[in-house]
């Protein structure tokens, strides 16, 4: 996994990318916990969102979970590939899986997420 | 006391005034940071739609066409309510049963099994299935609930004359929506089939699927050594609380009720 990744308590990732964009997706843990996805819903280009705002919905079998923005920006790509394979989330969550593509409106908000090592203790607490 | 569940039983209510109520069920779960429970009826009888279903879906359903929809938050198919005994339970996401979606589901699914065990009523947890790919799964899920077969739903062989080789009936299934702060599942119990709608529309309730000569529970009996099931299987007691949660919440149920009314949220997909 990416050393330079960054972790949402709420279980989605960033990575800085060229350009001052950031990729997003969900964690590994995430998807293994939501388990037989069978839809998903992604915002349109061009959305502005605030941190911790819901920017779209993924729903398994029996639960229906928000994804939220880990930074304010303007989502500026979206994978739409992804809702028809959604296996792809399971099978490369950190690469093919990714979700959206944010331009931040301040470069140094995702300073203030959880790097690797912290994400990794948040969700070691929260399988026991 | 710590491992207490607080548990509603409310007046039957519209639709989106029982959307309304767990909504503030769920603020309420996150403010004690506890597991909450609220049992209801519904009146009039109505559909509600799983988060991600399709307004014109159950506009073109035969033989609910005319039943006012509301849309839950929950995921799921479509449930045609008026014969069923609903419950929603909330708990914070970070609760130890908040943590793992199964965990609910078991809790108040093998209750309601061995709770109907208690009355000779035979009943089960469906098996799990063969994996199936994404795409797959959601292309062949059908629009009504108990249409649908997730693991763990109750269901009960059918005993009725001349469906003994029918496959066993689904009976109760719940979904959640896992809030940012919040999980809130959505389960309903079939009891007789529902009068208000027709056709493959209507499944049988327990009433119908227990077959002739067995005696069918008094619903709050049937209720209370549920509940009584769903705390020890949780390793808590339920605390039965007079008076309905809905009235005593009424002036924030009634506001957080209003988008639930509002065809923009019904008709939003």
């Amino acid at each position: 996994m990416a050393a330079d990744l960054k972790f949402a308590k709420s279980h989605e990732w960033l990575r800085p990318e060229a350009g001052g964009l950031v990729t997003v997706g969900i964690s590994s843990y995430a998807v293994e916990a939501l388990t037989d996805l069978v839809f998903m819903q992604l915002p349109a280009v061009g959305k502005k969102v605030k941190a911790g705002e819901s920017i779209g919905e993924i729903e398994s079998v029996k639960a229906v979970s928000d994804i939220y923005a880990p930074v304010s920006g303007e989502v500026v790509e979206v994978n739409t590939a992804l809702p028809s394979h959604l296996e792809t989330l399971g099978k490369d969550p950190y690469g093919d899986g990714w979700i959206v593509r944010i331009r931040p409106d301040n470069p140094h908000e995702a300073d203030q997420l959880l790097n690797q090592a912290a994400y990794d203790a948040l969700v070691a607490g929260q399988s026991h | 006391m710590a491992n207490s569940v607080p548990v509603w039983w409310d007046e039957q209510a519209a639709g989106a005034t029982n959307m309304g109520a767990d909504e503030a069920l769920v603020a309420e779960a996150v403010a004690r940071g506890m597991l909450l429970v609220r049992l209801y009826g519904w009146q009039p009888a109505a559909v509600s739609l799983g988060a991600f279903q399709r307004f014109d879906d159950a506009r073109q359903c035969s033989g609910i066409a005319s039943l006012p929809v509301v849309r839950r938050p929950s995921g799921g198919g479509a449930i045609i309510h008026g014969s069923d005994l609903t419950y929603a339970a909330a708990v914070p996401k970070h609760h130890p049963w908040g943590s793992s979606p199964q965990r609910l589901y078991d809790a108040f699914h093998g209750a309601m099994v061995e709770a109907l065990a208690g009355w000779k009523i035979v009943a089960s947890l469906h098996p799990a299935a063969g994996p199936a790919t994404p795409a797959a799964a959601s292309a062949q899920e059908p629009f009504l609930c108990f249409d649908r077969r997730a693991v763990g739903d109750v269901v009960m062989p059918d005993r009725r004359l001349g469906r003994e080789q029918a496959p066993p009936a689904k009976v109760m299934g719940s979904a959640q929506r896992r809030l940012e702060g919040a999980v809130l599942q959505h389960g309903s119990l079939l009891l007789t089939a529902n009068a208000a709608a027709s056709g493959s529309a209507q499944h049988p309730g327990i009433q119908e699927l227990a077959g002739d000569g067995v005696e069918i529970p008094a619903i709050k009996d049937l209720v209370s050594r549920w509940l009584e099931l769903v705390a020890t299987s949780l390793g808590a007691s339920v605390a039965l609380q007079t008076g309905s949660f809905a009235g005593a919440a009424r002036s924030e149920v009634d506001r957080l009720a209003e988008r639930f009314g509002q065809v923009r949220w019904t008709a939003r997909r």
